[in-house]
This record gives structure tokens, sequence and C-alpha cells, in this order.
């Protein structure tokens, strides 16, 4: 078992290395990082708030405390599937468990969430939303998603080094739960022959969590939430099963 | 003396898919047509044991597609293994092939990062050991460029460099040590050697049996993924070459329906296929007439006629000077035709020319051959059938000897003075 601090300095320098190649040779660097989620949000703000007003309170911070964790969740997703092909150098080197990549792809695309969230708090207060004590239920959300994002990665980007059209079909399907997903829209919206869809549905589950407990400063919904708990573990069980015997495959094919 | 690494009786087999479907689509088009594809399977290694004790040097020799890349890339970790076992201790090191293990747009210094992290090394670690790897790949100035703005030598001195520094208990090297200039591959064998002296052990692949006979105490050669025979050097070596004569008698069987080609010539030996061939080799002296024989110091003008029976893409040649003895006094290679002279006919002439044959006078023999662009069996190759006198050209210094005519000025030097 190798020591703390050399697997925090694995995981640290690997997450700065992703960070490193995906702004490489890019103008403004690392502010394409902020500059994605923050165009999102005018899009979202000017269609819903100006042309077709969805008429609900403080909408940018309505908005705004869904799209984080969506834009985590989504940015892992797109990047899951050409993980472990981009990653050639370091699955040659003897004794690299790929799996690694997947916990810092993860990783740092949380890291994105965190920076901005005291901007998000600043919009909350400048809207008269202040953080309460249900903020102590986020680290929770934090770890299902995690569990989340680590069991579809896996899935993606193993699948992805045999079938090279998953990234497409990750695409699409990522596109497609944006809409289905309460970002832009309150949960309530959804009519009640659809909200079977809702519940089955975690990243939705776990947006509305986050929302209730930053922007409504409410616990998230119990029920729902173990639901998605449980389909993340095993979702995140499937993905390991799968990865564990694609893995020797995984080294032949690259 | 301890074991740091056993394979026992590992198989591998490579799946080989007609056609494999690339996408989910095509994969699915396949299930419901009911089509199931062909599949052949390819062992590319076949129950291969041994074992590797500290502080030895085994070499792996063979020649293409005999299954020394996949055995090393399997003893790195990389893939399973279809049947057997690899039992390791501590922690490895390797240089497979040139191109993996460093991302071309990250600079040498974060590519050193990466490889040094993934060695098992802690940062501090790393820092600590940075600028030795640096020093010692002569990569200063280069250091915070992009790995891929690096030429081909840059790349493997920071590849090697990287791999020895990193203190591993073992290390695995495919074939990469042939880059480089002379004097920096002397620089590695050098390290190799202190590397074997400090009780590490080291497994290479490589095609160049000189680099082997000087490094290795052990060697394993292997022939469609089987080993053929473990041993010394000198024994694996000739056993290499045997392999190699059977190849091409083999093929010879196949192509003259189980007959060789009758090649008895009057003296010397001659072997190989016979799908290409010399049908005159010719010495020539500075004058331009043919001869045997010339003076030490003279010039030389080989002229090789050869034929090609059928069509073959590319063909490698090679010319060597030897000794009575069979040693080596001088050899070059054409790697291949194609490349140097372009495409060639079913007949044609090649000439090499020697400027200066600086050697003692003696009997000497021209050698040489016609190989396939992948060395991988003889088409033709003479040996001993061609004869060089050098004689001597001047009243030459009666008291030297030896292969290379040098002509000393010994002078007496004045005594040193002690201050």
């Amino acid at each position: 078992m190798k020591s703390l601090e050399y697997n925090v300095d694995l995981v640290l320098h690997l997450v700065k290395r992703s960070f490193y190649l995906r702004y490489k040779g890019s103008a403004i660097g690392i502010l394409w990082y902020l500059l994605l989620p923050l165009s999102q949000l005018l899009v979202l703000v000017f269609l819903f708030g100006k042309i077709v007003p969805l008429k609900i309170d403080a909408y940018p911070a309505f908005v705004f405390s869904a799209l984080l964790p969506w834009v985590w969740f989504s940015s892992c997703l797109n990047s899951a599937s050409s993980l472990f092909i981009s990653n050639r150098d370091l699955i040659r080197k003897p004794n690299f468990v790929p799996f690694i990549l997947i916990i810092v792809d993860t990783l740092s695309n949380l890291l994105a969430y965190i920076i901005f969230l005291p901007i998000l708090f600043i919009m909350l207060a400048f809207y008269g939303h202040y953080v309460s004590l249900s903020l102590l239920y986020f680290p929770l959300l934090i770890m299902i998603q995690s569990i989340l994002l680590i069991g579809l990665g896996m899935i993606i980007s193993t699948m992805n080094v045999f079938y090279r059209d998953i990234q497409q079909i990750v695409h699409v399907a990522v596109m497609l739960l944006f809409y289905l997903t309460p970002i832009f829209y309150r949960s309530e919206a959804i009519s009640s022959n659809y909200t079977l869809l809702f519940y089955l549905n975690p990243v939705a589950v776990l947006i509305q969590g986050y929302r209730s407990i930053i922007f409504y400063g409410s616990p998230p919904e119990w029920g729902s939430l173990l639901l998605s708990g449980a389909i993340s573990v095993i979702l995140c069980t499937i993905g390991f099963l799968i990865y564990k015997r694609r893995l020797p495959d995984i080294f032949d094919a690259l | 003396m301890q074991t740091v690494l056993v394979a026992d009786n590992v198989s591998k087999c490579f799946r080989i898919h007609k056609n494999l479907p690339r996408t989910l689509r095509d994969a699915i088009i396949q299930r419901l047509n009911g089509r199931h594809e062909p599949i052949r399977d390819l062992w590319a290694l076949r129950d291969i044991s041994f074992s590797v004790k500290q502080g030895t040097v085994l070499g792996l020799i063979g020649h293409n597609g005999a299954g020394k890349s996949t055995l090393l890339r399997l003893l790195c970790g990389l893939g399973k293994p279809t049947q057997g076992h690899f039992y390791r201790q501590g922690n490895i090191g390797s240089l497979l092939e040139l191109g993996s293990g460093f991302h071309p747009d990250m600079t040498g210094r974060e590519n050193l990062m990466t490889g040094g992290i993934l060695c098992g090394l802690t940062k501090r670690q790393v820092k600590a050991v940075g600028d030795d790897i640096i020093h010692f790949a002569e990569l200063e100035e280069f250091i915070d460029q992009p790995v891929r703005t690096y030429s081909s030598g840059m790349y493997l001195r920071l590849a090697f460099s990287t791999a020895i520094h990193f203190d591993p208990d073992y290390l695995i090297i495919d074939e990469v040590l042939a880059v480089g200039d002379s004097r920096f591959q002397q620089k590695c064998l050098d390290r190799l050697k202190a590397f074997r002296a400090a009780g590490k052990s080291l497994i290479i692949a490589s095609h160049d049996l000189e680099q082997v006979r000087g490094l290795c105490n052990e060697v394993i050669v292997l022939e469609e993924g089987r080993v053929v025979m473990q041993g010394e050097p000198e024994s694996a070596i000739s056993c290499y070459h045997d392999l190699m004569r059977q190849r091409s008698d083999r093929r010879a069987r196949q192509l003259y329906d189980n007959e060789l080609p009758n090649l008895n010539v009057s003296k010397g030996t001659r072997l190989g296929t016979q799908e290409a061939s010399f049908t005159n080799v010719y010495i020539y002296n500075a004058q331009n007439k043919i001869t045997d024989t010339v003076f030490s110091g003279d010039s030389i003008t080989v002229e090789l006629e050869y034929s090609v029976a059928k069509q073959i893409p590319d063909m490698s040649l090679i010319l060597g000077i030897y000794t009575e003895t069979n040693t080596k006094c001088f050899e070059t290679t054409v790697p291949s035709i194609v490349s140097a002279f372009g495409k060639f006919d079913t007949k044609g002439i090649l000439r090499c020319s020697l400027p200066v044959l600086p050697l003692l006078p003696g009997h000497y023999y021209l050698n040489a051959g016609i190989y396939p662009a992948d060395w991988s069996f003889v088409y033709d190759y003479h040996w001993q059938m061609y004869t060089l006198h050098i004689l001597n050209k001047t009243d030459l210094d009666k008291n030297i000897s030896g292969i290379v005519s040098i002509e000393p000025v010994w002078a007496e030097s004045p005594p040193v003075k002690l201050e």
C-alpha cells in the first residue's frame, strides 16, 4: 500500500495535468473553464427570463444553483468517452490503473463546481436567499453524484474503447437529459404523468436536491434521494464489473 | 541471489477478427444478421517459462513477430496472459516503444514529473532527482519545450534517463537503444552496466546481437512465440543464426517442391531461398580491373550483380569483410533497396566503393547477402566465397599485428620533472 502523500500527489498531479491539457494553446486558457457555465446561464436567463418568461423568483440564482451540478455531470460524461483513448501515454506505463483516470476526471470537473460556489452564494444573497443549515447536506449530494459519475464513467470509457460511436450516443443522451432534468424549470412543472421519469433519473433528483438545500434552504426529499443513491450504487457496480471484465482487452485494443 | 521475476507457463492469444465491429451500430447489425464474424486465434506466446534473478541481464532475441514485444508488454502488466502467471517483486521501469509514455503537448519537465509519479515516487522525490535526469539526458536547454518538438534522439534520451533514474528494481527495455547517437548509446550502456552491478535486473529485447553479447548474461531465443533455447549469449546467438538458416531452408523447400536449390560452390558456402540472388560478385581495384589482390590502404570497389526471381517489394543488402577466423573487420548494410535506390528491376548491379582499405596484409573474405526487408530469413548469402588478399604496400613496419593498418610513430619523451 502506497503512502497517503503519494496518492495525494498522484491524483493532484493528474488533475493538474488534465486541466493543462484541456486548455493548452487557447488564448484565455483556464478562463474557458469558467466561461462555459456563465454563458449557459446567460442564454437560459435571457430565454426564460425575458423571451418566454417562466415567472420564477430570483430566476438567475434559481437556474445557476441547478446548472452548476449539471455542468459537472455533463462535462464528466462527455469527456469520459475519450478518457482511455486520449491518455494512452499513461495507460502504457507499467502498473498504471486506468480507473484512476475516471476519478481524476470526476474530481477535476467537481473543482469547477466548487470554484463557482462563492459566485452562486453572492448571487443568492443578492436576491435575499441566505445560506442555511441545510447546506450540511451538500457533501452527501456530492458523494452520491460522485458515485454515479464514476459508475457511468467506467461504463462509457470502457465501452468506447471497443465501440467508438458510444461517444456520439453519449453526446445525444446528455443533450436530451438536459431538457428532461429540471434545470431551467421547476420540478413541480412536470406533469404527474411523467413523475416516474423524474424519480428514475438520478441526475434530476440530485439537481433538485442541490436546489432545495442551496436555493430554498430546505432539506432534500429523502425518498427520491435514497432511490437515486441506490441507482447510483447499482450503476457503479455494473460499471465496475464491465470495467474489470474488459480491462485486459483495453490494453490489447489500445 | 533472490529471484525477482518468474514467468510460469505464460501464453498469450490474440483473437484476430476478420471484420471487428468498430461501432455499436455495426455490432448490432452483425448480431441481427446472425453472422458470426470469423475469428482466428493467434498465439503470440506459448508456454513461456523463465525466471530472472537479481543482477541478471536477460536478453530476448528472435526475428520480427517472434513475440518479443508481446512478452515485454505482458511483463510490464499491460494486458493479461491468456494462460499462466507472472510473479513479480519490486518496482518495474520500462522503456517500451518509443513514442508512448510521453504526452507530446506537455513539456519535458512535466512529462518527467508524470513519469516519476507513475513510477511510484512522490512529488518531492521526483523533484530531488529531476536535475540529474535532465543533466544525464543533456536536455537542459529544451526541457521546458513541449515534447512534440523533440527529435527522436532527444526523446530517447529523456525516456532513458527518466526510466533509469527512478531506481526501479528491474528495467524492461524494448529495442529502443538503437536510436540516438553512438556516444549517448555508450553512455546508456555504461549506465546499464552500473545498474546491473548494483544488483538490479534488466530485460532487453534487441536485434543488435553485438549489444546482446556485450550486456546480457542470459539470453532467450524466441521463435513463433515459443522459447527455442535459453542459455548463455554465445550459444543463443548461434542458435538464432541457425534458426534463420532453418527458416530459409523451410521456405526454399516450399518454393521448390521440397527440393533445396543446388547451391554447390567451389569455395565457401552459399545459402538462402534464392528468390533474389547474387549472380556475380566482383572486386575492382583502383585501376578498375577485376582482381582479388590489392595493397593495404588501396581503394576497392565491389560490384554486386543481382537478379530477382519473383516479385519482391523490398530487400536489404549486407556486405562485409571478414578475417580467415571469421572476425568481422567491416560491414555495411543497405536496410532498404527501395528507399536507397528506388524501385529495382529483375536484374541489376550495385557498386560499393571503399575509398581506403586500411587492413594489415593477409587473407580476408568478402561476404555478401541479400535479405528480405525484415531480415526474417535469407534470400542469398555468400560466405567465404570471395577471397581478398591484402599485400604489403611499402616497407611497412614489421612489428605490428592485428587487423587495422596503422603506422605507429614511437618517440622518447623527456622525463617528467617533479616540482
